[in-house]
């Protein structure tokens, strides 16, 4: 964006106001495009469950009921505006927005397609980290700005459990980061090129780009993203770990004694987050904007119809990830508290560590230096003067083949262990369940 | 465009200290968390201006993400005692306040008489600022020992606090369902009227609530 | 174009400077537990604020201003945990947070 202005109004205007120019207009898109995605959504994931359920779901307003966001926008402005009485009127207010602004601020780094990148954010994987964190503020405030015994509960429930689904999801990732060496977004697409497995380490043989080179498809990135994307269910508030706001059990949480806009307003937060760590789950697992046909058409020369091609590759991937997220409201019930938490905390966690740690074992491998002239090099260690990996020889291919194997027997032997060390959890035995059967604000972590 | 910065860098500065009052004058505990956020927030954008990206996020991610839901949460669970009402300050806070006055005089001497820093070379401003990546090969080469240290560190903080915050289940004040309230209203003899049920801790925490079966 | 020409490095001192004393007050003035945990925070983010600035002025290619800052967000994590923990067990035992209530080590 700040190329094509700089070479457009280069000569009329000052370089630091075609950046503010520049920076305006980028967010003026993400302003404008967001809403209409959250609309979209709404109403994408009630004729999804409606269909799940048997039955038809909004189908009045406009053509096959795709108006009905509108409508219920309408609806929302001009519903009263009520602040209980014994509310904290300012925290009350301000919560929606701490609680939706971090999410608009995510996308600000989070690249659309080839080419097509917002910004160029060095550690924008921790910034997608440490921004969305923040949420958590906002759901604090509503809850306990609302003066509502529901709401806060909604709210300590829904912070407790963002924050022990942030630290598998940012383990996640870093194992990720160390699988790439990048921690910024833009990259991560351009890196999962190639062909399944290998990805574009048969470059010179003459294998050609397929664009399917995802990691989801090796044994770091399929862990890591089963990992992330359960982290983007429970922190995105999404069944089966939608207790913050378990309607049949305290109301709807935090947004208890919200209405009309305010509610709107964290409503539209909420599915915007989902919508955005879709988003980041398909550029750093799923391949993002790569996919058969981006690579060639670009080595073609017709980088428009490329870039054209990895928004669809990307739109349609991110779609899918909040599809399955309907799939999955349609399919489970709501899990326990206790459960949520010893599922974050003695299934998740220890998994993501034991990923990481063959992530590293697979960057050893790949980085291990072998041939004569390695002596000098900091990535070989000999044994009795021997370099124990010499046999891998200087092969990329190899290399990664001898990487996934070592990676794929540990993590997989790592996943099952830790089931059938899970296999009972604790709470689960009847003394235990009798005790559990009352809680409350102090029973809370 | 140096305009544009300095503007940009007194508004932050007035932020992040107005904040900082706030944080330390207002009378509710919860509104000065907040305020604290907002300060926090406002010297992660400081460190955005001066260039420290990595800094920046770092101190979101700790301060915003972690520190400020910890002291957040911490207040909810003591927020018996924590409401407006409750006398915040000592009695002798100006004696605090003619300190930290005192300090800020001294401290701002330097600036005053136009101190000249004894900067050994001029700094190269040209060869690039020091990126995340030099910062984590840094971590393991140079400072490896203070960051074992410090992994120490965090380590004995999580498992001190999980000890010190840790509750036997057993002693545990449980909630009672609304069938134990009732039973023990009419044990007592009390009206039923649910409306007049004790809410304060210290109604629970006498022993009147029947200990665990 | 960028923050050292335009910024005196005294004048950030000066900000910091003024953060921290803030938070000296903050922390000597409180009688809530937590409160004086809140102007501890505020002072390290103070001390943080001249290293970055020590930092981008006088030594940016080097990388020790941001990794005593990082060593610094450790400590200040560590210790609001503990702190944090230690107010919640001195509430269960007293039901009070206010420094000066819990006196019984004086004599």
């Amino acid at each position: 964006m700040i190329d094509i202005l700089l070479s457009l109004l280069g000569g009329v205007l000052p370089s630091w106001l075609i950046y503010v120019i520049s920076f305006l207009v980028n967010t003026t898109i993400i302003l404008i495009v967001t809403p209409v995605t959250f609309m979209m959504m709404t109403w994408f994931e009630r004729r999804m469950v409606a269909r799940m359920q048997d039955r038809l779901g909004p189908n009045r307003v406009g053509p096959a009921g795709l108006l009905q966001a509108v409508a219920d926008g309408v609806k929302m402005f001009t519903k009263e505006n009520i602040t209980p009485r014994a509310a904290d009127k300012w925290v009350h207010l301000i919560a929606p927005v701490v609680a939706t602004a971090p999410v608009m601020f995510l996308f600000a780094v989070i690249p659309w397609g080839r080419g097509l990148e917002p910004s160029n954010v060095n550690v924008s994987v921790l910034f997608v980290v440490a921004i969305s964190s923040i949420s958590a503020v906002g759901l604090m405030m509503g809850g306990w700005g609302s003066n509502n015994k529901f709401a806060l509960l909604g709210a300590m429930r829904a912070v407790a459990q963002m924050v022990s689904y942030e630290i598998p999801a940012v383990i996640a990732l870093l194992g990720m980061v160390l699988f790439t060496g990048t921690m910024n977004l833009n990259n991560y697409s351009a890196l999962q090129g190639g062909i399944p497995l290998l990805g574009s380490t048969l470059q010179e043989l003459g294998v050609p780009d397929l664009g399917l080179g995802w990691f989801v498809f090796t044994p770091i990135g399929l862990l890591g993203f089963g990992i992330f994307f359960t982290c983007v269910l429970s922190e995105g508030e999404r069944t089966p770990f939608d207790i913050p706001e378990a309607d049949s059990e305290i109301v709807a949480g935090y947004m208890t004694e919200y209405s009309g806009m305010k509610f709107a307003v964290f409503y539209m937060g909420q599915f915007l987050f989902n919508y955005a760590l879709s988003m980041v789950a398909s550029i750093v697992f799923l391949g993002g904007w790569n996919g058969p046909g981006v690579g060639l058409l670009a080595d073609a020369g017709l980088p428009f119809l490329a870039g054209l091609l990895s928004v669809v590759y990307l739109f349609v991937k991110t779609w899918f990830l909040f599809f399955v997220m309907i799939w999955l409201r349609g399919a489970f019930p709501r899990l326990r508290m206790d459960q949520l938490m010893s599922f974050a905390w003695k299934f998740l966690l220890p998994l993501a560590l034991i990923n990481i740690l063959s992530a590293a074992l697979w960057l050893t491998l790949m980085l291990w230096c072998t041939g004569p002239s390695c002596d000098q090099s900091l990535w070989v260690v000999h044994i009795a003067g021997v370099n124990p990996l010499d046999w891998m020889g200087s092969a990329a291919w190899v290399r990664q083949l001898v990487g996934l194997v070592v990676s794929g027997v540990i993590n997989v032997g790592a996943f099952f262990w830790l089931l059938s060390i899970n296999r009972r959890p604790g709470g689960e035995t009847p003394a235990e369940l009798a005790q559990d059967q009352v809680f409350g604000v102090a029973s809370l972590p | 465009m140096n305009i544009l910065i300095l503007v940009i860098f007194f508004g932050l500065s007035a932020f992040t200290l107005a904040a900082g009052v706030m944080v330390v004058t207002v009378k509710n505990i919860i509104h000065a968390a907040l305020w604290l956020i907002a300060s926090f927030f406002s010297v992660a954008a400081l460190y955005l201006l001066m260039e420290a990206e990595f800094i920046a996020i770092v101190q979101v991610l700790v301060y915003v993400g972690a520190i400020s839901i910890l002291v957040l949460f911490a207040i909810m669970l003591t927020r018996h005692v924590t409401g407006e009402g409750v006398r915040q300050l000592y009695q002798r806070w100006w004696v605090a306040l003619i300190v930290a006055a005192a300090l800020f005089g001294v401290l701002i001497v330097p600036t005053v008489f136009n101190f000249q820093w004894s900067v050994p070379t001029a700094p190269d401003q040209s060869a690039g600022l020091s990126s995340a990546v030099q910062i984590g090969t840094a971590f393991m080469r140079e400072y490896l020992l203070p960051f074992e240290i410090a992994s120490v560190l965090l380590l004995v903080a999580l498992i001190g606090a999980i000890v010190i915050a840790f509750e036997e289940r057993a002693s545990r004040r449980r909630v009672l369902t609304l069938a134990e309230e009732v039973e023990l209203r009419r044990q007592r003899g009390e009206s039923l009227r649910l409306a007049a049920t004790p809410t304060a801790p210290e109604a629970q925490n006498t022993g009147s609530a029947p200990s665990q079966p | 174009m960028n923050m050292v020409e335009a910024v005196p490095l005294p004048w950030v001192l000066v900000v910091a400077a003024g953060l921290f004393c803030i938070g000296l007050f903050g922390s000597l003035s409180r009688r809530n537990t937590v409160g004086i945990l809140l102007g501890v925070e505020l002072m390290l983010n103070a001390v943080n604020l001249n290293l970055i600035a020590f930092w981008r002025y006088l030594e940016p290619n080097l990388v020790a201003g941001q990794v005593f800052a990082l060593f610094i967000i450790t400590v200040a994590a560590a210790e609001a945990a503990v702190g944090l923990a230690m107010i919640i067990a001195i509430y269960r035992s007293r039901l009070t947070v206010n420094a000066d209530e819990v006196d019984t080590l004086k004599g």
